[in-house]
């Protein structure tokens, strides 16, 4: 027999299927929403079922939206012919945060990884390819992890792009800023010296 | 508890609680040892590219129980896969020596001929030839674990198949002749045991600088996975992976 009447439990198996929560934690959120009053527990789960309901894929870009084509696309102020390749929608607010970038994005959802069985036919790039091919694009940055997978995925899509004559750029890979020379890793290094540039 | 130190291959990590990584190295000293690297998920401070799969690595790690993770120190990049250019191509030749070094080495057993065979491959996976290192990986590892039958002589009869034609099947232990061959075999071409042959007598090198297409050592590939997947009783992964590569 449960420890917990029958929506208890349920509640606490559903809450321990998120990431990082484990049975004490999902119990202790389960009694905090028993608790809570009748009004915050119907907008939470309003919320889950609206997230669920109205977000979706953007058309153009495929981001994260709840309306298409997302706020990047549909942005007057924004330049339109500048795509900034990036691998989860997630990625979008570490370049938002610098402030500078004023180009549009393509989410790729993922990158090329052969150990899960995953290559360039897996990847969500036919939107970004017709993009290019009819000519509404000057410039795809890829910005894809400094990682294996993330090279492979750059390496793959700046063959498929530069086929249709696109300029197509890499970000730089190398040191933190306030780190020391001293400490860093060889690769990181050789990195940094290849994408050195003229001052 | 004593520190580890030996030279290693980084097979493959996986995210493990909120910010660390569970690493799968091979170690030159005690083979297949899997260790959690403490905060590697979350900051890159401490090992940097260190934990990408296939870097070749000096590390450091304490153990504690012989059945226990051990504890990853440091890191030191000795080669990276990231030093040159990763094509798709080659980030799945890589992915392959991977998952075949973690599916077929057992854990806490150091083998040196596997690992400077598994070294001298990943020095020649570089460029955008694979498929000469991969043949080369894939017979070397078949005959290193045990697993090879003899190329030379038919299974059921006894009769050596030199100058003739050679078959195997999924189901057989070894090659057969013609007369013996099961319904739906495979051909293993002459062409192709002498290619193993000239493979076992000589280093990597002696095969570099010759283009190679992707068909030249195709059977014998498909009968070492065939072989190496029924050890493993399971599908490779990154076998299905190359097997769509054309080209
Ligand atoms: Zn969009
Ligand atoms: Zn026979």
């Amino acid at each position: 027999m449960s420890k917990f009447a029958e929506p208890m439990t349920r509640l606490i198996d559903e809450l321990k299927k998120l990431p990082g929560i484990g049975s004490k934690t999902a119990q202790r959120l389960a009694f905090h929403i028993l608790r809570s009053d009748d009004d915050d527990a119907e907008a939470l789960a309003a919320a889950v079922r609206d997230v669920k309901a109205s977000l979706r894929l953007c058309s153009v870009c495929n981001n994260i939206t709840d309306v298409d084509p997302c706020v990047y696309c549909s942005s007057a102020t924004r330049n339109q012919r500048l795509v900034c390749v990036v691998e989860e929608p997630t990625n979008i607010a570490s370049i938002e945060k610098t402030k500078h970038f004023n180009g549009v994005y393509h989410v790729l959802h993922g990158s090329i990884s052969p150990l899960h069985g995953i290559g360039p036919e897996q990847l969500r790039i036919g939107n970004l390819i017709k993009r290019v091919e009819h000519g509404q694009v000057d410039e795809v940055i890829l910005a894809t992890n400094p990682t294996v997978e993330g090279e492979a995925t750059a390496t793959y899509l700046s063959g498929q792009l530069r086929r249709n004559g696109m300029k197509v750029t890499r970000i730089a890979m190398g040191i933190p800023v306030g780190s020391d020379i001293e400490y860093t890793d060889e690769i990181t290094m050789l990195k940094a010296m290849e994408g050195r540039r003229e001052l | 508890m004593a520190l580890h130190e030996s030279e290693a291959i980084v097979l493959r990590t996986y995210p493990l609680r909120e910010a660390d990584l569970l690493v799968t190295l091979f170690t030159r000293v005690e083979g297949k040892v899997r260790g959690v690297a403490r905060s590697a998920k979350k900051s890159k401070k401490r090992f940097g590219g260190a934990l990408e799969p296939l870097t070749v690595v000096r590390a450091f790690y304490d153990v504690r129980e012989r059945n226990e993770l051990a504890r990853l120190d440091a890191c030191e990049v000795l080669d990276s896969p990231l030093s040159s250019e990763v094509s798709y191509l080659r980030a799945v030749a890589l992915a392959h020596v991977g998952e075949v070094l973690d599916e077929l080495l057992p854990d806490r057993e150091a083998n040196d001929a596997v690992f400077r065979l598994a070294l001298a491959v990943l020095g020649h996976l570089r460029g955008r030839e694979i498929w000469m290192p991969i043949t080369y990986f894939q017979l070397w590892m078949t005959r290193l674990m045990g697993y090879l039958p003899d190329l030379s002589e038919c299974i059921v009869c006894g009769r050596s198949l030199n100058g003739g034609r050679a078959f195997y099947h999924v189901l057989a232990d070894g090659l057969m002749c013609v007369d013996d061959k099961r319904l739906a075999s495979s051909e293993l071409s002459s062409d192709s045991r002498m290619l193993a042959t000239q493979m076992f007598r000589a280093p990597i090198d002696t095969f570099t600088g010759v283009t190679w297409p992707k068909e030249l050592g195709a059977d014998l590939r498909k009968l070492l996975m065939q072989i190496l997947q029924r050890h493993i009783e399971k599908k490779l992964t990154t076998a299905a992976m190359l097997e769509k590569i054309d080209g």
